[in-house]
C-alpha cells in the first residue's frame, strides 16, 4: 500500500473544500463543501489506520464519529438554513449583512 | 512491488484511453454524418407531447426537509450498532455479555427519545 | 471495569438533559424545564465534591489514578476543578436565562436541553485524554449553540449570528480534524501519552512536515473555537445578533471549554514540540490582545463592546501559552504558565457573567444596549450600574477586584520564564492593559458621570423590578468578583490542585 497517494488525495479533497466554502454563496453548497472536508478527513484517518496496522483500529472508530457529527451538523446547518429561508426567501450567505465592523 | 502496482494502474489507463476513443469516435463521426437542420419547436421541452407550463422549479413542502433531517440523524445513528454487533461476542464470552448489551439499550433508549420528543411536537403528522 | 463515581457527574448531568427534555413533553408549566435543570446542575455538584475530597471520605475508596477506557478519560485534580467551573458557570448562565426567555415567550424546554447538553460536551472535554473524546466533547459544546445563537427565529439578525456562527464553527472542526488526522498519522496513536511519546524526535525525522501541519492546524481549529485573532471575524456578530443570555454563554463556557482543550493537547499531547505551538501561540495573542482592543475603543454597542473585549482576554489567556515560545522553558515555568491560565479562566468567568447579567437587566428596560443610551444609569438605577463599574473595573484588572488577580499571575508567570519573547509578550500584555482600562473606564463614567438622554423614561424604569433568578445571579457573581479580589487564595488553591495535571514536564 502507498500512503502518499491517499495523502494527496485527502489534502486535495480538503483543499477542494476549503475553496468550496470560501467562494459558494448559497449555504447549502457551504455544507456540501464541508462535508467534502470531513470526507478528506476521514479517508486520513482510514489510510493511516490500515497503513499503521492499528490494533485498537482507532483511526477508523474516530472516521465513524467523524461521520456521525457530520450528520448532526448537517441537520443542524440544514435547520438554520430553512429559518433564514423561511425569513428572507434566500439562502445566500453574502446577502447577511446586518451587522459589519 | 511498486512496480506492480502502478502496473495494476496502467491497465486501468489503458482500459479508460480505449472508452475515450471509442465514445470519443462516435460524438464525431454521428456530427460527421447526421444532417443539421435546427428549428425552434426543436429546442423546445419535450413532455409527453404537451407544451410545458410554468417555471422549472418547483417548491416542495418544508416537512419533507424535516423528514429528511430526522432520518438522516437515526440513519447515521446506525452505524455506532455496526461496531458493538462486532465485538458483542467476544464481550459476552468475557462474562460481560449483560453489561454490554445495557449499553446498547440506554444508547438506543437516548433515541427513541428523540423519535418520541419529534411525535410529542407533531413533526410526524402528515396532513 | 468502569469506575462509576468518577463517572458520576457527567452521568447525572446526562440523565438532568433528558429528564428536561420529558418535563418538557409533559403537560405542565414551561419553567418547569427551568427548575429541573437547575436541580441536575446541584446535583452534580455532589459527586464533584466528594471527588475532590475523596481522601478525606471514608466511603471513597480512591486508588491512585482515575484512568478509564485506556487512559483516554481521566478524573484528576484539573478536570474536577474545570468541571467545578463549567458547573458553576452553567448555574449562573440558565439563572440569566430564565427571565429572558419568560419574558419574550421563546421556547424555553429545548433551550435548557441544549444549553445542558452544551455544559455535559464541556465536562467530557475537561477529563477527555484523547483526540476521539475530545472531539466529541467539542462537537458537544458548539453543536446545541449553533441552534441557541439563533433562538431569536424572527429576527433576521438572530438568524444572521447563528448562520454565521455555524459555518465558521464547521470549517473550524473540519480544520481542527484534519489537523488531528495527520498528527494521528504522524504519531500513530490517539491518547495524548501515545502521541507525546510518539513525537519524541519527529521534527528531526521525515515526518516533520506533516507533524508540524497537523499540530498547527489542531491549534488553528482551537483558536477559531476560542475565537483568537484572526480568527475571530464570527465573534462580534454572533454575540450581538444572539440573545444575550446566550452571548454570555458563549463567551465564558464554550470559551472556556476551547481553552480546556488548547490547555490539554498543547501540554499534555504536544509535550515534546513545546516551541511549535509556543510561537503559535504568541503571535495569537498579541493579536488577540492588541486588535480586540483597538477594534473595542470604537464600539458603540455594550455587547459589541463586550464582545471584542472578550477577544482581547482570550488573548490575555493565551499569554501563558505563548511564553512557551523559548527553547528553554523547563517544567516549573510551564506549571506556572498553566496555573496562570486556569487562574484566570475561573475569574473571567465571573466577571464576564456578571457584566453580561448587568447588561440583560439594564437591557430589560431600557430596550437598548447603545452606550450613549445608557449615560445616567446611575441616577435611576444605581444598583445595576454600581454592579457595571465592578465589573468593568474588575475586566480592566482594577485592585482590589478580582480581574486584578488574574492579570498579576499572568504577568508573573510570562515573566517568570524569563525569556526575551516572553518578556515582549509581557510587553504587550501590559500596554493592552491600558488601552482596555480606557473603553471599560469610558462606559462606567457615562453611566455615573453624565446626564440621561431624553427619551428615557425613567420614572417607568424606577418601577421595573429585575427578575429574582437574574438578582441572585448578579448577586453570585458580584459576591465572587468581591470576595476573590481580597482573597485571591480560595481560588489559587484550586488552580494550585489543577498544576498538578502539568507535572510532567
Amino acid at each position: 500500500m502507498i500512503l502518499g497517494q491517499f495523502i494527496i488525495l485527502g489534502a486535495a479533497l480538503f483543499s477542494l473544500g476549503v475553496y468550496g466554502v470560501l467562494t459558494r454563496r448559497n449555504a447549502v453548497l457551504v455544507l456540501l463543501s464541508v462535508e467534502l472536508m470531513l470526507a478528506a478527513v476521514n479517508i486520513n484517518f482510514v489510510a493511516f489506520d490500515t497503513y499503521a496496522r492499528d490494533v485498537t483500529a482507532g483511526g477508523q472508530i474516530f472516521s465513524l464519529f467523524v461521520i456521525a457529527v457530520g450528520a448532526a451538523e448537517v441537520g443542524i446547518g440544514l435547520a438554520i438554513v430553512l429559518l433564514i429561508f423561511r425569513n428572507r426567501e434566500s439562502a445566500n450567505v453574502d446577502e447577511l449583512d446586518l451587522m459589519k465592523l | 512491488m511498486p512496480n506492480q502496482y502502478f502496473g495494476d494502474y496502467i491497465t486501468v489507463l489503458v482500459f479508460m484511453a480505449v472508452g475515450a476513443i471509442i465514445v470519443g469516435g462516435a460524438v464525431v463521426a454521428a456530427s460527421l454524418l447526421a444532417p443539421n437542420h435546427p428549428n425552434k419547436t426543436k429546442s423546445e421541452i419535450y413532455e409527453c407531447g404537451i407544451n410545458p407550463v410554468g417555471g422549472g422549479w418547483s417548491q416542495s413542502h418544508i416537512r419533507y426537509y424535516i423528514f429528511a433531517l430526522l432520518f438522516l440523524i437515526f440513519d447515521v445513528e446506525a452505524i455506532f450498532i455496526f461496531p458493538w454487533a462486532l465485538k458483542v461476542e467476544s464481550f459476552a464470552e468475557a462474562g460481560m455479555g449483560g453489561f454490554i448489551f445495557v449499553e446498547m439499550v440506554i444508547f438506543i433508549v437516548i433515541l427513541l427519545l428523540g423519535l418520541v420528543y419529534a411525535i410529542r411536537k407533531g413533526v410526524l403528522r402528515w396532513e | 471495569m468502569i469506575d462509576y463515581h468518577a463517572l458520576a457527574p457527567e452521568l447525572i448531568l446526562a440523565g438532568t438533559v433528558m429528564a428536561v427534555l420529558i418535563v418538557d413533553m409533559l403537560p405542565v408549566r414551561k419553567h418547569w424545564t427551568a427548575v429541573v435543570g437547575l436541580l441536575g446542575l446541584f446535583a452534580t455538584v455532589v459527586p464533584i465534591l466528594t471527588l475532590g475530597f475523596c481522601e478525606s471520605l471514608d466511603f471513597c475508596d480512591y486508588s491512585g489514578s482515575r484512568e478509564m477506557f485506556g487512559g483516554s478519560y481521566v478524573i484528576d485534580a484539573f478536570s474536577l476543578a474545570l468541571k467545578g467551573l463549567f458547573i458553576g458557570s452553567a448555574f449562573v448562565a440558565v439563572l440569566l436565562s430564565v427571565g429572558y426567555l419568560e419574558s419574550n415567550r421563546f421556547w424555553q424546554g429545548e433551550f435548557y436541553f441544549l444549553m445542558l447538553a452544551s455544559v455535559l460536551g464541556a465536562l467530557v472535554m475537561a477529563s477527555s485524554r484523547d483526540l476521539v473524546t475530545m472531539f466529541v466533547g467539542l462537537e458537544l459544546v458548539t453543536g446545541p449553540t449553533f441552534l441557541m445563537a439563533g433562538w431569536r427565529k424572527g429576527e433576521a439578525r438572530s438568524n444572521e449570528a447563528a448562520l454565521k456562527f455555524f459555518i465558521i464553527g464547521v470549517l473550524s472542526a473540519a480544520v481542527l480534524l484534519f489537523g488531528m488526522s495527520l498528527v494521528y498519522g504522524v504519531t500513530g496513536e490517539l491518547t495524548f501519552t501515545g502521541i507525546r511519546a510518539g513525537s519524541v524526535g519527529v521534527l528531526d525525522g521525515d515526518l516533520s512536515g506533516l507533524f508540524i501541519i497537523g499540530v498547527l492546524f489542531t491549534i488553528l481549529g482551537f483558536a477559531f473555537k476560542v475565537s483568537a485573532v484572526p480568527f475571530h471575524f464570527w465573534t462580534p456578530d454572533t454575540y450581538e445578533g444572539a440573545p444575550t443570555p446566550v452571548t454570555a454563554y458563549l463567551s465564558v463556557i464554550s470559551k472556556t471549554a476551547g481553552f480546556v482543550g488548547l490547555l490539554a493537547i498543547c501540554y499534555l499531547a504536544f509535550g515534546e514540540v513545546t516551541t511549535l505551538w509556543g510561537t503559535g501561540l504568541w503571535v495569537l495573542a498579541a493579536l488577540s490582545m492588541t486588535v480586540g482592543n483597538l477594534i473595542a475603543l470604537r464600539q458603540t454597542n455594550v455587547v459589541r463592546l463586550l464582545g471584542y473585549s472578550s477577544i482581547a482576554q482570550g488573548g490575555f489567556i493565551l499569554v501563558p501559552f505563548g511564553a512557551a515560545i523559548a527553547a528553554d522553558v523547563t517544567g516549573s515555568d510551564l506549571e506556572e504558565a498553566f496555573f496562570a491560565t486556569v487562574t484566570y479562566l475561573v475569574i473571567y468567568a465571573f466577571m464576564n457573567l456578571g457584566a453580561f447579567g448587568v447588561v440583560i437587566a439594564v437591557g430589560n428596560r431600557l430596550r437598548s444596549a447603545e452606550i450613549k443610551d445608557w449615560a445616567g444609569l446611575f441616577s435611576y438605577a444605581p444598583g445595576l450600574a454600581t454592579m457595571l463599574g465592578l465589573f468593568f473595573f474588575s475586566l480592566a484588572g482594577i485592585p482590589p477586584l478580582a480581574g486584578w488577580f488574574a492579570k498579576f499571575v499572568m504577568f508573573r508567570s510570562v515573566l517568570a520564564s524569563g525569556s526575551g519573547w516572553a518578556g515582549a509578550l509581557a510587553v504587550v500584555a501590559a500596554v493592552n492593559s491600558v488601552i482596555a482600562f480606557y473603553y471599560y473606564s469610558k462606559v462606567v463614567v457615562s453611566a455615573f458621570m453624565e446626564k440621561v438622554p431624553d427619551g428615557v423614561p425613567v420614572a417607568e424604569i424606577r418601577e421595573q423590578r429585575t427578575a429574582p433568578s437574574l438578582q441572585f445571579a448578579l448577586v453570585l457573581t458580584t459576591i465572587g468578583v468581591v470576595v476573590i479580589g481580597f482573597y485571591p487564595t480560595l481560588i489559587s488553591g484550586l488552580a494550585e490542585a489543577a498544576k498538578t495535571f502539568a507535572s510532567g514536564f
